[in-house]
């Protein structure tokens, strides 16, 4: 085993694997900055070229690129409030705020460390896991998967405000954020639903004319009724020493960014559920470590800790998506679909013998997904200080290019007018959402999570009837759930019993 | 004083035009099978029931307090209401217009006529700075999105009916 985990390291490091990878990882930097064009659309892009490489170097090359973009497209987030990647989205909610600051430094530092953490601690539960994994994986059903994406919607309580109406509001998004994802063709019976009779709608709405709406439109309007630079008319933080606050912030908050990590890597393990899921899931847990409602209501306003939760959380997923992807061939996302095929075009059928005759090969990818995160956030450290320069250019000069960004990111979904107009759409209805204070990270699990709760819903019908309920793993998972729905109420309960007492 | 009845009463009419949508989804959805029908009723009814208890809440005119606030952003106050108004019916202006400008002359043509507007006529930077910017930014999108990405950008409206 250790010698396969060296052999793994020897193989990334050779000169041709290794180049293809920094190649990789150069492609995955811009990937990663463009809105719209995702890193599963790059990785498609890119398949044809790894006919003539070997396994080691393919998976260096399509990996160095893959887990990099995850990691810089964090940086528009934190810069303009426009989600590089739609993985990026719960970086927004108190990146961009702290741009506004001033410490949009910090803010980036804080995004890349913790994402470097969570990169390593996913290559490492890669590592571990792989032998492991299969008994949790088959034990996890459609009706346990189901419950699963219903425990991530539980979410909703503490991504709303802490009050009864605030709850309402947070739960009403998130429902209006379910009913949107039911739009275009049902998947099980082939009907239209809501389609108003629009062939574009048949597909449903994409992911991320939907999101760059959501994100960028208020913070575009906001930024252009100010009349200023994104950072305002506050004096320049001394931006190096901004970056290295932000570092030290990672690893101020370590554990928070611990487990944030860990539950990048278990909800990466559950097809289907990726990354968009796993963003928001750590952001409600960085809100719940929140001691007081003082220090909650700090969250969307620049709380640090709304960056590394995401940010850890992104990464590390890429390492829990490979587990069920090169242990038994099940990918977790449509990347990671995209990668099984690269596995078949050279020739390897992933399963038991990536664990026994491809060991070596499996811990290449662990070495690849930790190396080129290194050097991303080492080379990335270097740079932040000019990128943060860009908070400091004033609104008129930077807008134009921020619209430019959104709409062809948007575009990029299906290459339609209509994805532009959805933008627009999207954009009008989260600034009266934020204008009127109904929160928009609700509508966006809701809408993220939708079809996955849906399909899961009717397979576990159909399959099992109602007797799924009684499921042992179910009912331990609606115990979670219950858990997790309470437990604000619960924390808030505590603090008023404790704040009395203080005064 | 009035920008606060005029904020309440924007989220009232917010609250009902969501009712609205999860009325018509709840009215839609009853004439399909049990399967098409099933999940978005069953999200649209507690949809409808959360918003209407929102409304009556606002009639209550129970005041919202800060623990309720959302956790989102908040837009700046320091502009005074009407030029903030203004300004934000600008900028969904050039918003509209660049999405017109894209349907009839395409991507490719639409955004360095946009920089080139938007600097020019609503930033009111200097000519050269503006030409020089434009350039740059449209031969950054060209090289980028055509020539590495490969983006097919849809032919403008005009172009298609001038049959170019």
């Amino acid at each position: 085993m250790f010698d396969a985990f060296i052999e793994g390291l020897i193989l990334v490091l050779q000169w041709k694997a290794f180049s293809l990878m920094l190649v990789g990882m150069a492609l995955g930097f811009c990937v990663g900055l463009l809105p719209g064009i995702g890193g599963a659309a790059t990785l498609a892009l890119m398949i044809p070229f790894i006919f003539k490489m070997s396994p080691a170097e393919a998976f260096a090359f399509l990996l160095g690129m893959h887990s990099v973009a995850a990691t810089t497209g964090d940086i528009t987030s934190v810069l303009f409030g426009v989600p590089g990647e739609a993985i990026s989205a719960a970086t927004v909610v108190d990146g961009y705020p702290m741009a506004k600051k001033g410490e949009a430094g910090r803010a980036l530092g804080a995004a890349l460390m913790s994402s470097l953490l969570g990169a390593l601690i996913g290559a490492v539960a890669l590592a571990l896991a792989v032998p492991i994994v299969r008994p949790l994986v088959l034990t996890f059903g459609s009706p346990e998967l189901f419950m699963l994406s219903l425990i991530g919607i539980s979410c909703i309580t503490s991504l709303s405000g802490a009050t009864t109406r605030g709850q309402i509001k947070g739960f009403a998004m998130g429902l209006f954020g379910l009913l949107i994802s039911t739009i275009g063709q049902e998947r099980q019976s082939g009907s239209l639903r809501f389609d108003l009779g629009m062939m574009y709608l048949w597909d449903g709405l994409d992911f991320v004319p939907v999101l760059v709406g959501i994100f960028a439109i208020p913070e575009i309007i906001d930024l252009a009724v100010r009349g200023t630079s994104i950072a305002g008319d506050r004096p320049p933080e001394n931006l190096s020493s901004g970056v290295m606050e932000g570092v030290k912030d990672t690893f101020r908050h370590f554990w928070l960014v611990f487990r944030c990590s860990i539950i990048g890597v278990f909800v990466g393990i559950m097809p289907g559920a990726g990354g968009g899921v796993a963003q928001w899931m750590a952001y409600a847990h960085a809100v719940q470590s929140a001691t007081d409602s003082k220090e909650r209501g700090g969250f969307g306003k620049g709380d640090i800790r709304g960056v590394l939760g995401p940010g850890a959380a992104n990464n590390s997923k890429e390492g829990g998506e490979l587990i069920p992807t090169v242990a038994f061939g099940v990918p977790g996302s449509g990347a990671m679909a995209i990668l099984l095929s690269g596995f078949l075009i050279m020739g390897i059928m992933p399963g038991p013998e990536m664990l026994t005759k491809h060991l070596s090969l499996t811990f290449s990818m662990v070495w690849t997904l930790a190396i080129a995160n290194v050097i991303t956030v080492i080379l990335s450290l270097a740079i932040l200080d000019q990128l943060a320069k860009l908070t400091y250019v004033r609104g008129g000069l930077i807008i134009p290019f921020i619209l430019l960004l959104v709409f062809v990111g948007s575009y990029t979904a299906n290459g339609q007018i209509a994805d532009l107009i959805v933008t627009l759409i999207f954009g009008v209805l989260s600034y009266f959402m934020v204008l009127f204070g109904w929160p928009r990270p609700p509508f966006v699990l809701g809408f993220v999570l939708g079809k996955v709760i849906e399909t899961y819903l009717f397979i576990s019908m159909t399959r099992y009837g109602f007797s799924w309920l009684t499921h042992p793993i179910v009912v331990a998972l609606m115990i979670l759930m219950v858990v997790v729905i309470a437990y604000p109420y619960i924390q808030q309960r505590r603090q008023r019993a404790r704040e009395p007492a203080h005064a | 004083m009035r920008a606060n009845q005029l904020m309440r009463k924007g989220n009232f009419v917010f609250c009902i035009f969501l009712i609205a949508i999860a009325a018509y989804a709840t009215f839609a959805a009853t004439g399909w099978s049990f399967k098409t029908k099933l999940f978005p009723l069953a999200v649209s009814i507690p949809l409808l029931t959360l918003l209407l208890i929102q409304v009556l809440l606002m009639i209550g005119g129970k005041e919202q307090t800060n623990e309720s606030a959302a956790m989102d952003i908040d837009f700046s106050i320091e502009v005074p209401p009407e030029v903030a108004r203004r300004r934000v019916f600008g900028i969904f202006g050039w918003i509209v217009g660049f999405i017109m400008l894209v349907y009839l002359l395409g991507f490719p043509l639409t955004v360095p006529l946009f920089i080139f507007l938007y600097l020019k006529l609503q930033s009111n930077i200097r000519w050269l700075t503006t030409v020089a910017i434009t350039v740059v930014t449209w031969g950054c999108f060209y090289l980028l999105f055509q020539s590495l990405v490969h983006i097919q950008f849809e032919a403008g409206a005009i172009q298609s009916w001038l049959g170019m």
